[in-house]
């Protein structure tokens, strides 16, 4: 089987195309960057190194290829014959390859699955609407597969320059499984090592947002008021630990409620995802991991979201809060992402930006608590030497 | 990831707690790093070069700033610049670019005679200093003509300070990566716990203080010790590379300094001397 894989960054090579690879199938990569193309093709391989738990993993992906985004005909030819698509390019550009791919489905006589390894909930269903917004006329698309794919790994870098000829390297952690919604799905369905096909997709992927990513995320923005540079430094900082795994406990509480205890898993489970974090081996900056805070701020996302099932579920989501405040006063100078942040929390306010960014009305307590946290950081500074982030946020 | 640090090797019993815990996070990371003790070595001028990525000067003496020179001289990247550290042991020179650089220090003189101090004791005591060192050793504070006896004059220009009431207890301001710590503790500190000393609050007084400072000599990992009031703080000392003593998670913010530090480094991000100040202090 061949998979065509859109994007070849770092969950694309990292993780889609080792394990697509791995499981046996051809692995032909699109780029828009003509660079990666020339790369692959010349060199016709790559290096995933898996690191973490005391052992490094090196896992040459050999027998690839790729084509340009530029050539689309010739990109369509390459899914014509394909027996999976997969997308991982960032949710912002899915809208910019979908002509691409409805270009190619269209000439398909027979369905295949689009699987979009884009961290991204409404992923898939974005992704099918688009291909068929941009299909040529009379061209029906509803036999194909649309599912997104939850990645477990972390891939925090991509090293090697594409101009040269040493294959390029990609950093990761070991964790190889990936969830995708299984009611989504066209038969038949690849065979991939490490996919786990669900029918209560949601849940899942709520489950990895609140916990995981809700986790790294209010790593990156108390190790940022701290003033650290590493996800790993940061989440040594005690005080910095005891907020990240209060804050986890609080979107588990949620999730708990909501789906029940088999699927929210347990204090253990807290603890090996904060042993994930102090892996110093996947270079994870705070940088990498705060990008972008209005998206990560948004009324579903990891820490708005986390919060609001804990509070349907009766448990005050103090340390989210704490992490939504901290997430307001991030803004890296480097960070062309923030940007938006700042100017809106300059010409509007927070209470407006929580509004309008977050769903949470002033008059919500979320809102009030977090709004409160936001303050004190502005009239006391984050990087006061005695920050004690648990007398701060009860001061 | 290769890193060397320039230590003196301690007595048993007498390392510092913080750079031994920044040693051991480094290398739980990932780094190998080498202890360099330059008084244990002899070293060929001709054939030194640099075998790490990234040098850090702990040491203060004169043979480790003369390594830490001759690695410079060979185009080794240093976490603490060796001009900046040298000139910081010079302490005329200190003294005179944290005055270009408009940091507060007390009146300060320097003369070849301690007689000719004479007339100003006339306005108050002065605090007599080594030129070249840091720290308290050496201090001598003049109250009167009749002590200019126990100055030495055998070790170089006297360098003399208006002596300005000491506050017990000492107030250090320790800086990391841009960010500000206070630590005040006694005079003479008996035991590990006084020495750790206790946080104070930082004031945009004492912010700008150590903003100046760290521009001053380009770098942003430095201790400072002050006198007098927060309204009317001097700097009379400055170290580039201090214990940080009591500064919270000490080790932590150090060894992620270092490696953050190292990193961009080794992919040609800054220079070898040039600091990045990605956040102000």
């Amino acid at each position: 089987m061949k998979a065509v894989i859109f994007g070849p960054g770092r969950v694309g090579c990292g993780f889609a195309g080792q394990l697509l690879r791995g499981s046996g199938h051809e692995v032909v990569f699109v780029a828009r960057n003509q660079a990666m193309v020339n790369h692959f093709n010349r060199v016709g391989r790559y290096l995933v190194r898996l690191v973490g738990q005391g052992r490094t993993e090196e896992i040459m992906v050999e027998g690839i290829r790729a084509v340009w985004t530029g050539e689309p005909d010739k990109v369509a030819r390459e899914i014509v014959d394909a027996g999976l698509v997969s997308t991982s390019v960032g949710f912002r550009n899915l809208a910019e390859i979908s002509p691409l791919i409805a270009l190619g489905l269209s000439r398909r006589a027979e369905p295949v699955n689009v699987i979009s390894f884009e961290n991204f909930g409404t992923a898939a269903s974005y992704m099918r609407r688009r291909v068929k917004g941009c299909g040529p006329e009379g061209c029906n698309f509803s036999g194909h597969g649309f599912s997104p794919a939850l990645v477990s790994r972390v891939m925090s870098e991509r090293l090697g320059d594409p101009a040269g000829n040493e294959p390029l390297i990609f950093v990761g952690d070991h964790p190889d499984e990936f969830v995708v919604y299984g009611k989504r799905l066209v038969r038949p369905i690849p065979e991939i090592k490490g996919m786990r096909v669900v029918d209560n997709y949601d849940a899942w992927f709520q489950k990895k947002l609140f916990m995981f990513s809700a986790g790294h995320a209010t790593t990156a923005y108390l190790g940022y008021l701290k003033g650290y540079h590493y996800i790993h430094s940061a989440i040594r900082d005690p005080e910095i630990r005891e907020a990240v795994l209060a804050a986890m406990r609080e979107g588990q509480q949620g999730l708990m409620a909501q789906y029940g205890g088999d699927l929210a898993g347990d204090e253990e489970h807290l603890l090996e995802i904060v042993a994930r974090f102090e892996n110093a081996a996947l270079n994870d900056s705070i940088d990498r991991v705060g990008r972008d805070p209005l998206r990560k701020l948004g009324k579903r996302d990891r820490l708005i979201g986390a919060a609001r099932m804990a509070e349907k579920a009766g448990i005050e989501p103090e340390k989210l809060m704490l992490a939504v405040a901290a997430a307001l006063y991030y803004c890296d100078q480097d960070d062309p992402s923030c940007t938006p942040i700042r100017e809106e929390l300059e010409t509007i306010g927070p209470d407006k930006v929580l509004r309008e960014v977050s769903g949470l009305n002033p008059g919500r307590r979320l809102s009030h608590g977090a709004r409160r946290i936001f303050a004190k950081l502005l009239e006391k500074g984050p990087r006061s030497p005695l920050l004690n982030l648990e007398k701060f946020f009860w001061a | 990831m290769k890193i060397g640090i320039i230590m003196l090797r301690y007595p048993p019993g007498f390392d510092s707690p913080v750079m031994s815990g920044t040693i051991d996070l480094l290398t739980e990371w990932g780094v190998r790093v080498d202890i360099i003790y330059p008084e244990e070595r002899v070293i060929h001028l001709s054939k030194i070069k640099p075998e790490h990525d990234l040098y850090v000067l702990k040491s203060r003496t004169e043979m480790a700033l003369a390594y830490a020179g001759l690695l410079w001289g060979a185009g080794a990247a240093t976490l603490n610049p060796y001009p900046a550290a040298a000139v910081m042991r010079h302490r005329i020179s200190a003294a005179s670019m944290l005055l270009k650089g408009g940091v507060p220090v007390p009146e300060t003189y320097v003369t070849a005679h301690p007689e000719q101090l004479t007339d100003l004791l006339e306005e108050g005591p002065l605090a007599i200093k080594l030129y070249r060192g840091t720290g308290v050793r050496g201090i001598h504070v003049l109250w009167d003509a009749e002590e200019m006896d126990d100055v030495p004059t055998n070790q170089g220009p006297i360098f003399a300070q208006r002596f300005i009431q000491r506050d017990n207890p000492v107030r250090k301001l320790y800086v990391i990566s841009g960010e500000i710590f206070g630590v005040a503790h006694p005079w003479l500190a008996r035991n590990s716990e006084e020495k750790r000393g206790t946080p104070f609050t930082i004031t945009p007084r004492l912010r700008e203080i150590a903003r100046r400072c760290g521009e001053t000599f380009g770098i942003e990992t430095f201790g400072l010790s002050i006198i007098g009031t927060d309204e009317e703080a001097y700097v009379v000392d400055v170290h580039s590379f201090p214990d940080f003593r009591g500064v919270p998670n000490a080790s932590l913010r150090l060894a992620d300094f270092i490696y953050h530090y190292c990193r961009r480094m080794m992919r040609g991000e800054i220079l070898p001397g040039a600091l990045p100040s990605r956040r102000e202090i």
